[in-house]
């Protein structure tokens, strides 16, 4: 089963870390990479650029409304997700106690649907829940 | 280690702690000591397993009841609270209205109210920069005075000197209309600029880039794009830093020399930032609302899509100083335009323009660099030599200098008499 493990953290705080800190925090993602790999769970790892860079795409009656940002209303931003193919959620548990679990907020949520395109040659990988 | 990730804890905090902080004492000093005396509180309080649930709002609270507690010991030691120092609080419950005071709304006010106290124009150029990195970034007096290379007691006087200035000028903490608030975001934003090229091209010693100074720069126009995405030129502000950093590998030989665009080593650009600082600007220019960041950064975003020097587009350069020259007529923009319009249509007409520069550039150093090279590609030999050793005579920095001698010596390299120039 596909879980997808969702990543929040204060972007004031990773602007805030030091070279070492950061480097710290990227090691044990690093393991998780490896780990994962090794033992066949990784399907998919994503990190997003800062909220910054964003724009928040709405519709107002029949007009597209594009605004900047995502507005800072909450103190942890949403950082990126891994996707995991787990047995179980035990083991999807498991396997994300190796991530810098000290800094912000990981959550576990299993996926429904995923569909993936290979971009290199247009291959899909699919995997259906059901 | 601990106390390592706690200070960082504090250092993220701290802008939005101090500014609220400043909103309740409407003081800068009682806002910094007592937001020292918190962070002592946390550094006892904390652990690093348990942290607060929010550790800005907690650094609030204390910070608050420190600075009631500064007052009081203060009032006491004068035996009467000078007015202005007394808070709007009645010392009741301080958190009871946390919840108010933490509403995102207030803290981008009490933000952009902090950074424009910090950089604003009653203020010298190296007042604002020395006050921006004290109070916002937190960076100690001796780490600013390391960074600026002078003495520690000459950096300490310059800030009392900076918070006297802005003590006498009485600065209005009421609420500013649209207009003043535009004023506040451009103040501001030119102060963090000021910030980034200060280590980014550092006017003077023996170093030519000051990475912790391009880092708190960027750490600082992040917040606010995060706080103010609605406001392009602060985009472009992030947008133009974000790239000029992507280089600082490229910029610098091994042993510490510059090296120009012409010769950098582009696999040695951060790609990430560069892509980072691109879809900024392209978010920024929907707004359709430009600004001199926004151009500066699309202009540091079109040498970013030359895979080589020789595939620079010198049109787009151009047409982009152009409209940076109709916003910001500075002489070193019309500068900037000549050396680009050097490229597209030779050094002749470039140094004809040199010519009405010549007065307001007169001390700097890269105008004669400029005009040196000019001079050199059109076989000037004497007159370039001339135009170096000016440049020379005026540049600040050992690398910039090491620069120019190196041009000294590729026009001695050939024959004066022949007045042959080694091809570029």
């Amino acid at each position: 089963m596909l879980f997808s493990v969702l990543i929040y953290a204060s972007e004031d705080f990773i602007d805030a870390l030091t070279p070492e800190e950061h480097q710290e925090i990227m090691k044990k993602h690093g393991a998780f990479h490896e780990d994962t790999k090794t033992n066949k769970n990784f399907a998919a790892a994503t990190k997003l650029m800062s909220t910054g860079t964003a724009v928040t795409v709405n519709k107002d009656s029949d007009d597209f409304v594009v605004t900047d940002g995502p507005f800072a209303e909450t103190k942890e931003q949403f950082m990126g997700f891994y996707l995991l193919d787990c047995a179980n959620l035990e083991e999807a548990i498991d396997k994300v106690k190796i991530l810098p679990l000290d800094h912000g907020r990981i959550e576990i949520r299993p996926v429904e649907y995923f569909e993936g395109a290979d971009f290199t040659n247009a291959e899909r990988l699919v995997i259906n829940a059901s | 280690m601990q106390s390592v990730w706690l200070s960082t804890h504090l250092k993220a905090a701290r802008p939005r702690a101090l500014a609220a902080l400043n909103r309740a004492f409407g003081d800068i000093n009682l806002a910094e000591d007592a937001f020292q005396e918190a962070s002592l509180k946390a550094l006892k309080a904390w652990r690093q397993d348990d942290l607060p649930k929010d550790p800005t709002a907690w650094l609030i609270v204390a910070g608050r009841n420190a600075g009631i507690d500064l007052i009081r010991k203060r009032s006491r030691e004068t035996l009467s609270a000078p007015e202005d120092l007394e808070p709007d609080y009645d010392g009741a419950h301080p958190e009871e209205d946390l919840t108010q005071s933490l509403d995102q709304a207030v803290y981008r006010d009490d933000i952009l109210r902090l950074l424009f106290t910090c950089c604003h124009p009653v203020l010298r150029r190296d007042q604002q920069i020395a006050l921006s990195l004290k109070v916002i970034a937190g960076l100690s007096v001796e780490e600013i005075a390391r960074a600026f290379l002078v003495q520690t007691k000459t950096m300490e006087q310059r800030i009392t000197r900076a918070k006297k200035r802005l003590q006498a000028a009485r600065l209005a903490y009421e609420e500013p209309d649209s207009k003043a608030r535009a004023e506040r975001f451009s103040a501001v934003a030119n102060a963090i600029y000021l910030v980034f090229n200060e280590g980014y091209s550092a006017s003077t010693g023996s170093e030519l880039i000051r990475p912790t100074l391009c880092e708190e720069a960027i750490r600082l126009a992040r917040l606010l794009v995060r706080l103010f995405p609605e406001e392009p030129e602060l985009r472009g502000l992030l947008a133009l830093c974000l790239i000029q950093h992507s280089r600082r590998q490229a910029r610098l030989s091994p042993e510490g020399e510059a090296i120009t665009l012409e010769d950098q080593n582009r696999n040695q650009w951060d790609r990430k930032l560069i892509a980072e600082g691109n879809i900024l600007l392209e978010a920024a220019l929907r707004r359709a609302t430009p600004g001199p960041f926004q151009i500066e950064a699309a202009i540091a975003a079109t040498h970013t899509r030359a895979r080589h020097y020789q595939e620079t587009d010198w049109a787009e350069l151009d047409r982009l100083y152009r409209a940076l020259e109709v916003i910001r007529p500075t002489p070193v923009v019309a500068l900037n335009r000549a050396v680009v319009l050097a490229k597209l249509n030779g050094p002749l007409e470039a140094l004809t323009r040199l010519e009405k520069l010549e007065a307001p550039l007169e001390r700097y150093a890269s105008f004669h660099a400029v005009k040196g090279a000019f001079l050199a590609e059109l076989r000037q030999a004497a007159s370039a030599r001339a135009a170096f050793e000016q440049a020379l005579h005026l540049s600040g920095t050992d690398a910039e200098q090491r620069h120019i001698r190196q041009k000294l010596a590729d026009l001695n390299s050939c024959d004066p008499a022949a007045g042959q120039f080694k091809r570029p």
